[in-house]
């Protein structure tokens, strides 16, 4: 017998996911998903958003990592609350995952909680964790080609963080035909350019960070 | 990589539909997946027919539909299909917004 489901794949995700969503909402808690390929400098520029953010807003941190806490021991360094999750060659954070490690925060203090994501450009858009939004960082080392070949990941993101704009002279990254490329995939995209090494952009993006955990 | 993740549950959805129709075995599992959903066919195929093994859904196979990405104008009210990921409307100076191509769904699962 053929037996009609129409189920989601994911859906015992998407359940924590809700459940995940509507605790942090009761909490008053912003959620910022962060995603990006290994090395694309998701940590520095946590590490250099963090130092713009401390004085200003209480905040948390999720790190997700396959194996290491050495990212989790960056963040600590600048006195911040962080979580360690490691995923044990696991290539994304799922939301059952987020619900854990929640437990060990105190939710009711926390303004903005930001979970960095595994390094990866695909599986981690498929997941819901019960962000209120999902950010990703495209280095530029990486290629101006990036949104087109993994598309997903750029149409799931409010805001794209194109980083490392010091090395633009030394590759042939194009930024005006990424801009436009990102722009025709998801027209409403928030695109910023940021150099950790020169401080380009991280005050703009910071402000622009405070205003979503604000509201 | 999540392929493996996503055949699990599949194959979870799979078995729990036979056991509550009192079937013994499973013969295929339908899949709708969209164009725009990040999965690579051959290896959900692959964890699919590794963990199928030792359980009712051995002989199982999975019977895949794709889903082309289709979007609306927030102006024109028209719907296109889309192949370049463009979407500004062709047809006006609207946005398109996501209409199919996400779909991560098991259809149907044929038991007995």
């Amino acid at each position: 017998m053929e037996v009609k489901l129409m189920r989601n794949i994911l859906d015992s995700n998407d359940e924590i996911a809700a459940f995940n969503r509507e605790t942090f909402a009761a909490c008053g808690v912003v959620v910022m998903n962060l995603m990006g390929s290994p090395g694309s400098g998701k940590t520095t520029l946590l590490e250099k958003t963090l130092a713009r953010l401390v004085d200003k807003i209480k905040i948390a941190v999720i790190e997700g990592d396959l194996f290491t806490a050495k990212d989790a021991e960056r963040i600590e360094r600048l006195g911040v609350d962080v979580i360690q999750i490691n995923t044990a060659g696991g290539c994304h954070l799922d939301a059952a995952m987020i619900q854990k490690a929640c437990t060990s925060l105190d939710l009711d203090v926390i303004s903005l909680l930001i979970v960095e994501n595994v390094g990866n450009l695909v599986c981690p858009a498929e997941f819901d964790i019960g962000e209120n939004f999902k950010a990703v960082v495209l280095s530029i080392t990486e290629g101006d080609d990036k949104p087109l070949k993994y598309p997903l990941i750029f149409k799931e993101s409010e805001v794209v963080l194109l980083n490392k704009v010091d090395l633009l002279p030394f590759t042939n990254f194009n930024l005006q035909s990424a801009r436009e490329d990102l722009t025709t995939l998801h027209p409403t995209i928030k695109i910023f350019e940021t150099s950790c090494t020169k401080g380009t952009g991280l005050d703009d993006w910071a402000a622009w960070l405070l205003g979503k955990a604000a509201h | 990589m999540h392929e493996v993740t996503l055949a699990e549950n599949i194959l979870s959805i799979a078995l729990e539909t036979a056991e509550k129709n009192h079937a013994a075995k499973v013969f295929k599992v339908g899949l709708t997946l969209g164009e725009l959903a990040g999965v690579e066919v051959e290896a959900l195929t692959l964890a699919f027919d590794v963990l199928k093994e030792d359980t009712p859904a051995k002989d199982a196979e999975l019977v895949i539909k794709r889903v082309p990405i289709s979007a609306t104008c927030n102006k024109c009210g028209k719907t296109f299909q889309l192949e370049r990921y463009n979407f500004f409307c062709p047809n006006c100076d609207g946005v398109l917004i996501l209409q199919s191509g996400r779909e991560l769904l098991v259809d149907f699962v044929d038991c007995d």
